[in-house]
């Protein structure tokens, strides 16, 4: 068994620490929030100091913080087994009180387990969820393609037909910042697209001018993207990065106790 | 001609919806055809792959789901059809949850039965989809084999040649991601910060202008953005190499420059509603403010 320092630590901070911290937590109210405090102080701090400090028991191949990453990727599939267990209980509530809309939580609770029935019945079948060796589809590929696929790309494809509308009815010049926006929008959109030269079609003798004003538009559009709209995105970007990275401070410090979910005075 | 504006303000919008509908669906029916300029990030992106060299490896990465797939669909087929005809291994991936790995799987059959010399295992291989994008991305930059221990139809890595000597994503020459979401920027983030990989990016329409910052800090290689990015990346793709041109011109499939000849005139379409929209406005202010 390998027991090198930082497996060891990690079993230690991870493993024995949240035990006894629930065994404690059980018998003194008062503790339930310190031990997953000290948890989310030591998984913040790993991987922070594994980039400033090069030794293998932290940031080697498989020193503590590759191993963190390692094991987030499990967590995070447990994320998944989370909201599965969410869905359900919302919507069978739902149901069983016959809230508003609760044919449509049939719907998903039959849309979940049909599928998810195909998907493991895949696993356990080893057909997997492409193709069987003969070509056709498996189960759950045919309800992806026939279905899913389609029901996903009408919910987004409807978005044209909102955006269209929404334009005509309140995209107006009402004030200087409203214009700026409108202009600019139309340059991009202009830009995009060789609309100038779909408009100059039926008149041949303006085709050149026509070429030359797209090219003209293009660069515009090019220039709003690049310069304008760059410098606000690297702002923006910049700003919500400090924002997380404070944000991080502050879990790490346990400053910063929401995700505890525990409730006042706890 | 007050009451004739009222009356355009008023229009029920339903009129609208049948007017996007036909300005879209004539174009996919009667193709027309319109030119497509090339812009510098897709250009950038192009002379990247071009310079690559037969066997050297690139990683694929689906990370958008069906809604988005008209724009996403159509630079990835290209890229790894660009790919195939350079003789670069390729490894693909999927992180996007709702739907990634059927697009990846979908894409995959569609250009590998187009290159059927192109060998499973040896030119080409699909890792599947794996939860936790970001922290998957990191684990990549250890060991690949730690986040993808075997491929989509559940073998170990290690028994595909194209996976021997290959460790850790600092290793592989390029990223190409088709995404949309986060999952893009955490390619940027994760990989290209911490490992030093390349990064080409193919987002959709709406997410690209997030990507400039990163395009002009000179973190990204290159940019695909949505259906235009795509039609380009087609464009500069059929030009240099002739037997990639049928899968662009005078097909029956669907392709981002078809797509470009609707989104044309929809342009067209909502920039008329907007000026209609505008004038009737300022038309009727006057009028209510004469009143006034």
């Amino acid at each position: 068994m390998n027991t090198d320092f930082g497996r060891v630590t990690l079993v230690v901070l991870f493993a024995i620490v949240p035990i006894v911290g629930i065994a404690l937590g059980m018998r003194a109210p008062a503790l339930r929030s310190k031990i997953p405090l000290l948890v989310a102080f030591f998984a913040g701090l790993i991987p922070i100091f594994s980039m400033y400090i090069p030794k293998r028991f932290l940031s080697g191949d498989s020193g503590m913080s590759p191993r963190l990453d390692q094991w987030l990727i499990i967590v995070a599939g447990f994320a998944l087994l989370l909201g599965l267990t969410n869905v359900i209980s919302n919507s069978y509530r739902k149901i069983s009180r016959r809230d508003k809309g609760w044919p449509y939580a049939i719907v998903l609770l039959a849309g979940l387990f049909i599928m998810g029935g195909f998907g493991i019945y895949g696993a356990i079948s080893r057909q997997g969820t492409g193709f069987l060796p003969n070509g056709s589809p498996t189960p759950f590929r045919w309800v992806e393609t026939t279905v899913f696929q389609p029901l996903q790309a009408t919910i987004f494809a409807l978005l044209a037909f909102f955006m269209a509308s929404a334009a005509f009815r309140a995209f107006r010049a009402r004030n200087t910042e409203a214009t700026i926006l409108l202009v600019a929008g139309a340059i991009v959109m202009t830009g995009r697209v060789p609309l100038l030269e779909f408009l100059a079609a039926p008149f041949p003798a303006l085709h050149p001018a026509a070429a030359a004003a797209s090219q003209f538009m293009g660069k515009a559009t090019e220039w709003i993207m690049d310069t304008p709209n760059g410098a606000a995105q690297s702002g923006i970007i910049i700003g919500a990065a400090l924002g997380a990275a404070s944000m991080g401070i502050r879990v790490i410090l346990g400053i910063e106790r929401g995700y505890l979910g525990l409730g006042k005075g706890e | 001609m007050q009451a004739l504006l009222l009356r355009l303000l008023a229009l029920d919008r339903r009129w609208i919806f049948l007017l996007v509908l036909i300005s879209v669906m004539t174009p996919i029916i009667v193709p027309i055809g319109l030119p497509v300029t090339t812009t510098s990030s897709t250009r950038s992106a192009f002379d990247f792959v071009e310079a690559l060299q037969p066997g050297d490896v690139v990683w694929l990465s689906f990370d958008y789901g069906p809604s988005s797939a008209p724009e996403n669909d159509p630079m990835a087929q290209a890229f790894l059809r660009q790919c195939f005809i350079k003789e670069l291994r390729v490894i693909v991936t999927a992180l996007y949850p709702l739907g990634g790995l059927g697009l990846a799987n979908q894409s995959v059959a569609k250009v590998t039965a187009e290159f059927p010399e192109a060998k499973y295992g040896v030119d080409y291989i699909n890792l599947g989809y794996k939860d936790g994008a970001a922290a998957v991305m990191r684990t990549l930059g250890q060991d690949i084999a730690s986040a993808f221990p075997t491929d989509v139809n559940g073998r170990p890595v290690s028994e595909f040649p194209i996976m021997q000597g290959l460790r850790t994503i600092r290793q592989v020459d390029l990223v190409f991601t088709a995404s949309t979401g986060l999952i893009g920027e955490w390619w940027i983030t994760q990989v290209y910060s911490q490992f030093g990989t390349p990064v080409i990016i193919g987002p959709t329409a709406v997410s690209a202008p997030k990507y400039y910052a990163f395009l002009n800090s000179g973190q990204l290689v290159g940019m695909l953005g949505g259906m235009k990015g795509a039609a380009e990346y087609e464009n500069l793709l059929a030009a240099k190499h002739e037997t990639l041109g049928k899968y662009y011109r005078g097909t029956k499939d669907f392709t981002a420059t078809k797509g470009m000849d609707g989104q044309t005139v929809l342009h067209g379409v909502i920039l008329a509603l907007i000026v209609l929209g505008n004038l009737a406005f300022f038309l009727t202010r006057g009028k209510k403010a004469g009143a006034a």
